[in-house]
C-alpha cells in the first residue's frame, strides 16, 4: 500500500482542528476533574456518613462502569429530563466526571501515604481536619501522587476519542471524517495516532519535569517555601 | 512543688476514663488530676495504658467514657451531647491551650525549621506573619535550634528534630505540654540535649505531663509520678516516695525490672 502524501497537505488542516478540539475538552475536563477529585477523596474521609457514602457511591460507579456507556448516558439520557446541553459541553462534563473517579483514588491514596503522625501533630496544634489537609497533609501528598496523576491525565486523553461516538469534533471524528471522504484509512488514522502520542509525550515530559522539581523540594531542597503565605490573617 | 494532690486547684481534670481498643482495654476507670505548674511522669510496662491516657488528655485519642476538662473547659466528654460542630470548634480552640510532642517527633519535613514553627502560630493563633516569626525564633532560640531555622528538618538529628517540635509547641504558649516518651526514639547520646530543655521549661513552672521510661529524668523533674499497669493507676506520689519505697509489689516488680541502678534521687 502506497501511501498518499496529498492527504495529509489537504485534510491536515481539519484533522488540526480536530486536535484543538481534543485538546480544549481534555484541559477542561482536568480543570474541573481534578478539584473535584480532590473533593470526592476529601469527601471519602469525611464524619458524615452521608458524604462518605454519595462520594463512595460516585467513585465506584464511574470507576466500574464503561467509560462508553456513561458517555452514552449522558448524552441520550439527559434529554429525556429536558437537558439539552452541545456535545463538547457533554463530553467534557463526562470525561470530568470518570476523571474524577480516579483523581480521586489516586489522592486517597497519597493521603493515606503521608504518615498518620503528620496529620495527628496537626490536629493537636488546634487545626481542623480541613486546615490540617490544606497546610500539612496535602502539600506532602503532592509529590507522591505526581507519577499516578500524569498517568490518569494521558489515559484520559485517550479516553477523549470515545467522544466522537457523539458527535463531539474532536480528533478521531475528524479522522474517520477524512476517512471517509478519502477511503484512505492508513493515512487518516496514522496521522491521528501520531498527534494523541506528539501530545501525551508532550505532557508527559512537562510532569516529568514537574516531579523532579517537587520532590527535590520535598526532600529538603535549597529554597524556603512559606506555606502559609496566602492566610495573611486567618 | 505540689504533693498533695487531693487539696489542690485542678487545673487539668481527667475523670473516669475507659479507653477500650479491640480486644484490649487500655483505660479502666482512670482519673487523674494535674494542677498549674505541676510536672506529672506517666510510668508503667509497655501497653498499660500510659500512652492512651496522654493522648486523651487532648482527646486525640477520644475515650469511651468519662471527661476530660482544662481549666474547667471541656476538652471531650463522652457521651457527648453537643452538636458534631460543637465538639470540633470546642476541642480545636482547647487543643490550640495545649501542646503535644510525639515520640517519633512528627515535624513536618516540608516546611523549614523557622515555619514548622509559624505554621500553627498563623492557622491556628491567627497571628501575623511578623508575629509569628518573632515568636519562632524566641522559641527557637529556647532549645537551641536559631542557628538551624532555614533548615529543612530531613537535615536534622533527631534530637534537633525532637527540640524543634518542642519549640512549635512553646511558641503557641501552652498551659499544659503533653509529651509521648520524648526520647524514646533517640540515640543515646542525644536524648540529654532534649532532656535538658524540658527541665528548663519544669524550672520555669510548665505544667507538663511526661510519658517516659528514663526515671532518673523522671525523678529529678517530676512533681509527682504516676504508676499505671492494666490499663489502672496503681500508685502514685513523690518521686522519691515511688522509687524509693513503693507501697505496692506490682511497682516493685517493675522498678527491679528496669535495673534503675543508676538512679539518683532528686537532689533539690
Amino acid at each position: 500500500m502506497s501511501i498518499d502524501l496529498s492527504i495529509f497537505t489537504n485534510y491536515g488542516p481539519q484533522l488540526l482542528l480536530g486536535f484543538w478540539m481534543t485538546i480544549k475538552i481534555v484541559v477542561a475536563a482536568i480543570i474541573l476533574g481534578m478539584p473535584f477529585g480532590l473533593v470526592l477523596a476529601l469527601g471519602r474521609r469525611s464524619r458524615f456518613v452521608f458524604i462518605r457514602l454519595l462520594a463512595s457511591s460516585f467513585i465506584e460507579i464511574f470507576r466500574n462502569t464503561p467509560f462508553i456507556i456513561q458517555v452514552f448516558m449522558f448524552f441520550y439520557v439527559l434529554p429525556f429530563y429536558g437537558l439539552y446541553l452541545p456535545a463538547e459541553y457533554v463530553g467534557v462534563v463526562a470525561l470530568a466526571a470518570f476523571g474524577s473517579a480516579y483523581f480521586a483514588e489516586v489522592i486517597r491514596g497519597g493521603i493515606d501515604a503521608v504518615a498518620k503522625g503528620q496529620l495527628e501533630s496537626a490536629r493537636a496544634t488546634g487545626m481542623s481536619d480541613w486546615q490540617a489537609m490544606r497546610y500539612i497533609v496535602l502539600p506532602q501528598t503532592l509529590p507522591i501522587i505526581l507519577p499516578a496523576m500524569t498517568n490518569q491525565t494521558l489515559s484520559l486523553v485517550k479516553e477523549s476519542a470515545i467522544l466522537s461516538t457523539i458527535t463531539v469534533g474532536e480528533l478521531t471524528m475528524a479522522a474517520i471524517t477524512v476517512q471517509g471522504e478519502t477511503f484512505r484509512p492508513f493515512e487518516a488514522f496514522i496521522m491521528v495516532a501520531l498527534l494523541y502520542w506528539a501530545l501525551n509525550e508532550t505532557l508527559a515530559i512537562i510532569m516529568r519535569r514537574v516531579e523532579r522539581k517537587v520532590s527535590k523540594r520535598s526532600s529538603g531542597g535549597s529554597r524556603a517555601v512559606p506555606a502559609v503565605s496566602a492566610v495573611k490573617d486567618g | 512543688m505540689a504533693m498533695d494532690t487531693g487539696k489542690m486547684s485542678n487545673f487539668l481534670e481527667m475523670t473516669g476514663l475507659v479507653k477500650t481498643f479491640t480486644g484490649a482495654t487500655a483505660l479502666q476507670d482512670v482519673s487523674l488530676n494535674v494542677a498549674k505548674g505541676e510536672v506529672v511522669c506517666l510510668i508503667g510496662p509497655s501497653g498499660c495504658g500510659k500512652s492512651t491516657l496522654l493522648r486523651t488528655a487532648n482527646w486525640l485519642t477520644p475515650a469511651d467514657a468519662g471527661e476530660v476538662r482544662l481549666d474547667g473547659e471541656l476538652v471531650g466528654t463522652m457521651p457527648d451531647q453537643r452538636s458534631a460542630s460543637k465538639q470540633a470548634k470546642g476541642l480545636n480552640a482547647v487543643r490550640a491551650r495545649i501542646g503535644m510532642v510525639f515520640q517519633n517527633f512528627n515535624v513536618w519535613p516540608h516546611l523549614n525549621v523557622l515555619e514548622n514553627v509559624v505554621c500553627p502560630q498563623m492557622v491556628v493563633a491567627k497571628r501575623s506573619r511578623n508575629e509569628a516569626e518573632k515568636k519562632a525564633l524566641v522559641a527557637l532560640s529556647e532549645v537551641g535550634l536559631e542557628d538551624k531555622k532555614s533548615e529543612w528538618p530531613d537535615n536534622l538529628s533527631g534530637g534537633q528534630k525532637q527540640r524543634l517540635a518542642i519549640a512549635r509547641v512553646l511558641a503557641m504558649d501552652p498551659d499544659l505540654m503533653l509529651l509521648d516518651e520524648p526520647t524514646s526514639a533517640l540515640d543515646p547520646e542525644l536524648v540529654s540535649g532534649v532532656l535538658a530543655v524540658l527541665k528548663r521549661l519544669a524550672e520555669k513552672n510548665m505544667t507538663m505531663i511526661i510519658v517516659t521510661h528514663e526515671l532518673g529524668f523522671a525523678s529529678s523533674v517530676a512533681d509527682r509520678i504516676v504508676f499505671l499497669e492494666g490499663g489502672h493507676i496503681i500508685e502514685q506520689g513523690p518521686p522519691d516516695v515511688i522509687l524509693q519505697s513503693p507501697a505496692t509489689e506490682r511497682l516493685k516488680l517493675f522498678l527491679d525490672k528496669l535495673n534503675i541502678t543508676a538512679f539518683q534521687p532528686k537532689s533539690d
